[in-house]
Order: C-alpha cells, then structure tokens, then sequence
C-alpha cells in the first residue's frame, strides 16, 4: 500500500495552436515514511508532476491515488478536498501569511482543514515546538530568519498529519548549514510519523537523506 | 479561528487608510447632503407639521405651502358649520416687502392669525407674545430674519409694505424653504397691508377636529361643503409640499446626483483598494487554495475585509457629519441626520462595499493554485 501512486500520468497544455506534452506517461510510487527526491533538468515536467500529486492540476491522462484512494480529478472541489485532507506542502519561497506570526500560519492550516478553537492552537504549539521554534511562535514572518521561515513553513505541512508532504526546492533560498538541518529535520519527522515525503529539487545535499532518488526527463520518469 | 482577511487588512496599514478615508469621505458626502436635503424639506413644511391643526383647507389646486392664491375668508364660516371641526381659523400666508434702515428692501412670508396661540404657532417664542399682535401695529420676526434683514431688536421699528410696525416679539426655529425670512402679525393687519390682494380673502381656512371625529369622514364633508376648495390632512399636504419641491425643481434631482456620485467615489476606492490589495496578494490566496481552503473561504474573506472597511470607514464619516452641524447652522442652513437615515447609510455603505469586493471575487475564482509553485 502506497501513500501516494501516479500511474502512466500525461498532461497536455495547449499553447496557441500548439499543443505541448509536458508529462508523456509518468509514474512513481511512495510508501509511508519514504523520503524520494524528484530531480530534473529545468522543462522536464518536475513541477507539472509536484501539481499533479498535489491535487493542484489535473492529469491528462493516467491514474493517480493519494492515501490509497484513486483522485477524482474531474471536480476542482473534490482536488481541494484531497489537499486538505491528505497533502501538506512546503514552498521554494516559504509562502507563508505576512500578516500572521508563525504560530497562527500553523493554526490556519489546521483551521482549514477543520481542526478549530483550543484544539487548533494547541496543536499549532506542539508543531511550532517541533520544528523547534517556539520561543518565536508568536513572531510575524518578517522577523524571522529563512531557516525560521522554513521550518514554520514544515510545522504547517504537517499540520493535521497529512499522509503526503510535497516540497517544492525547500533549500534552494537557504545557505548550506540551515539547508542541512532543515532537511535533517524534515525527513526525520517525516519518517518517525509515517509520512511520505517527495522533494523536487536540484540540491545534491537531499541525495543524503532520501530513500530514493528518481530523475525525470522530457516528461518521463528515468530511474 | 485565525482571522485571516482581518489580519491582513490590518497588516498593511497605509492601504487600510487610504481605504477607510476613501468610505469616509463618501459617507459624509452623502450624509451632509442628504442632511441638508432633508433640513431644506423639513423646512418647507415646519409650519404645517408644527401648527395644531388636523386639516388644511386651501385654494384648488394649490402646489405647496408657500404658492397660494387666496379666496373669499367667509368661507371659514361653512368650515366651522360641519360636524366634527372643533374650531377652524383663517391663516394667510403672503409676500410682503421689509424696508431695511439700509434703504434696501427684503421679502418676508407673513404668517397672519386672528389668534395665533391656539394654534401653538410659532412654536419658539424667544422674546414677546403673541398676544400682543392685535394690539397693534406690531410684527414678530423669525431671528433667522437678521441674516437678511441685519440686527433688530424688540421695540425696532420696520417698514413692511409700506406701514412703520413696531416688532413685538422674535420666534426661532420658523423657517421657509427659500430661506426667506418668516414674519407674524394679526389677520386685519395683513389685510390693511396688502388690501387689494387680501381684503376679504385668506389663504388657507386651519381646522382643529373635535374629539373621536373620524378625519376622513370630516375632510369629505368640508370637500362637499367648499367645491372650489381642496381640504388635506396636515401629512397629505405637508406631503404635497414637499413632493413641489422635489419635483418640480432641481433639489431632488442635485441631491440624488450627489448622493450618486458620493457613492461612485466610495465604490471606486474600495474596489480599487481591495483589487489592487487582492492582486498583491494572489500568491497567498493562491496558497489558500493549495493548503485546502477554497474559494468560498477567500469570498469570506474579501467580504470580511470589505465590510470592516465599510463600518469603520462609516464611523470616521459620521463623526465630521455631526460635528458640521452648528457649522452649517451658522450658515442659515439645516443639517438633519435622521436615525433612519443614518441606517440606511450605514446599511448603503457595507452594500456598496461588498459589491466593490465582486471585483475581487471575479479574479480569486480564477486563481490557479499551482501558482504558488511559481517564483
């Protein structure tokens, strides 16, 4: 049983009268607590792919199950669904809320997906604690360091124990010591709480914490 | 639950300004407009709705308060014959010309009664009585008249209409939609003043109805009583009043296009504002949507921000709304900011401001979540 499987997957694009076949028939696998690291040359569909799994665009064509359950992806409202019950994301550029201090980025996401009042905010606390951030919990991201914002950005992604985590070139914006320990931090929760975790990115200092490593190219998954 | 859409709209707090003044401005625009409309009309009609009568017996046909032509005063008499009038007086009401110590002359719109105060006009007694009307050549003025007329005093002499009238007393508060000047003197007074016009005549018959008398069953008799005359309850004609002014000049339309353009700025700046805030922000809408949230969560939001933004900018509107009045008091003016109208306003305002929000609504349906992958 696979957290999240994509199966023979096409995604096609029209560009004026052309038509553009990003994805031609991708597929990988996570099981639960596995760490895989996507890497690609820039084109070769890696964020097409990320979209895909994350329920944040539908394929063309091919099979994509997430928690063990086939997405339905003919409905924008049943994607959003899948997102919020069972992916977290973390971003390149963090994404985090400016106007909210890193504790309550945390409690939105739990707030979103349901989890509300006294239950939302202790849960956001153990998660800022987890990320080991809780004497800046109730600091705004703009006074936070990148590594900070990253690792608000993971408390988040982990928020209601989603079942994939999905992360875009989380150390692209951060030197290379933050870089490491926020790798070691990510792949380790992701590992003790069973979550799948797939990193696309071009930094070889994943290599060293993945389980996998699976390149794609001009759409198709190498190795 | 972490209030998303207020926190942002509070984190930047320059825009939150700019958006707060823009509806500030419209809702006092609007309200002092409005206010002064309403002053104006109210005005128009103060001595229909202050003087205590139930009917007005007029002329045929005439418009308003202030545009009368007078008829025979013994029609009084057939007035006070039908059952159900308590008692009945004749009232006229004529343009009469001041000569001011300056040389200069000025209109007054004279107010004539055998006895004025049993009919509890005017209203505002500041100095003098009304009593003291008939015994004389004696006049009261309205103290609005001094804007006009420059100081006087009790015991000045004023010419009106040619006749020296020593002025007895002064009244507040007795205002015409014009502005011009309200004066009061006995009945036989005004008909020595003006003979040829109103020798005989009157301008309108006022009556008080009797105890349990049913208004409409009176008004249909006086009606059948006096053909050439219409008979109005003092609201329908104080209605009618108004309804002149309205229509038949430029007031209503000058207050509706103010009102309108009022509103057009509020709509502009809050749809400006909260578009252009909406298109900084799309990268974090779009994260919404990517973490779970929906559209619909994003439409509250906006809509949130929007009706923030709609009270407080009301709140900050209202207050130099209010604090204007003795400033356009000053000016001989009325500003009346009427609870009901202060609702509607507000009510107007939050309306106005959501719908500046659609704007936003039409470009948060079409984010695309994925954006939040690109840099």
């Amino acid at each position: 049983m696979f957290n999240l499987s994509a199966e023979d997957v096409t995604k096609t694009f029209r560009e004026g009268r052309e038509t553009v076949n990003v994805l031609k028939g991708a597929s990988l696998q996570l099981a639960p607590g596995e760490v895989l690291a996507l890497e690609g040359p820039s084109g070769s569909g890696k964020t097409t792919l990320l979209s895909i799994l994350g329920c944040l665009l539908s394929a063309t064509s091919g099979r994509v199950e997430v928690a063990g359950k086939s997405v339905d992806a003919t409905k924008p409202s049943k994607l959003q669904a899948v997102r919020r019950q069972h992916i977290g994301f973390v971003f390149q550029q963090f994404n985090l809320f400016p106007a909210l201090t890193a504790l309550e980025n945390v409690e939105y996401a739990l707030n979103l997906k349901g989890v509300v009042g006294d239950d939302a905010t202790r849960q956001a606390r153990e998660l800022v604690a987890r990320v080991g951030l809780a004497d800046r919990a109730r600091f705004l991201p703009r006074d936070l360091s990148g590594g900070q914002k990253q690792r608000v950005a993971i408390a988040r992604a982990l928020a209601a124990s989603p079942a994939v985590v999905l992360a875009d070139e989380p150390t692209a914006n951060l030197d290379a010591g933050v870089a490491a320990q926020i790798l070691d931090l990510f792949s380790e929760l992701a590992r003790r709480e069973g979550r799948s975790l797939l990193i696309v990115t071009h930094d070889p200092k994943v290599r060293r914490v993945a389980d996998r490593v699976v390149h794609i190219e001009d759409g198709r998954i190498a190795a | 639950m972490v209030d998303l859409g207020l926190k942002t709209l509070l984190y930047d707090k320059v825009r939150f300004l700019i958006t707060v003044s823009g509806v500030a401005f419209a809702v006092t625009l609007v309200l002092v407009q409005v206010g002064l409309f309403v002053g104006l009309l109210d005005n128009s009609t103060i001595t229909i709705r202050k003087l205590d009568a139930d009917l007005w017996i007029t002329s045929k046909n005439s418009p308003n308060l202030d545009f009368v032509h007078q008829f025979p005063e013994s029609n009084l008499y057939r007035a006070r014959a039908v059952p159900g009038v308590a008692r009945a007086d004749n009232l006229i009401l004529s343009f009469m010309q001041v000569a001011l110590p300056t040389g200069a002359e000025e209109t007054a719109i004279v107010y004539a009664m055998e006895d004025f105060s049993k009919w509890g006009v005017p209203w505002q007694i500041t100095a003098g009585s009304v009593d003291d009307l008939k015994r004389g050549s004696f006049v009261m003025f309205d103290e609005s008249a001094s804007k006009r007329f420059g100081p006087f005093a009790v015991g000045d002499y004023r010419e009106v209409n040619g006749r020296r009238l020593k002025v007895v007393g002064t009244s507040r508060e007795a205002k015409s939609f014009t502005t011009t000047p309200l004066a009061f003197m006995d009945f036989r007074r005004a008909q020595e003043l003006q003979p040829e016009l109103l020798s005989g005549k009157t301008s309108y018959i006022v009556v008080k109805l009797a105890p349990g008398a049913d208004v409409e069953t009176v008004r249909a008799e006086l009606g059948r009583r006096l053909p050439y005359n219409d008979v109005f309850t003092s609201a329908a004609w104080a209605e009618r009043s108004r309804g002149y002014w309205i229509e038949n000049t430029g007031i209503g339309f000058n207050a509706f296009l103010t009102v309108f353009l009022g509103c057009l700025v509020g709509v502009v700046v809050v749809a400006q504002t909260l578009y252009t805030s909406t298109m900084e922000h799309l990268k974090e809408f779009g994260t919404v949507k990517a973490i779970g949230g929906s559209n619909l969560d994003i439409y509250r939001m906006l809509g949130k921000q929007a009706t923030v933004a709609a009270v407080l900018g009301f709140v900050l509107g209202y207050a130099p709304a209010q604090l204007l009045k003795p400033v356009i008091a000053a000016a001989g003016l009325k500003l009346i900011i009427a609870p009901q109208t202060t609702f509607i306003v507000l009510l107007g305002t939050v309306l106005l401001c959501l719908v500046s929000a659609l704007v936003s609504f039409r470009k948060v349906a079409g984010i695309d979540p994925a954006l939040v992958f690109r840099a």
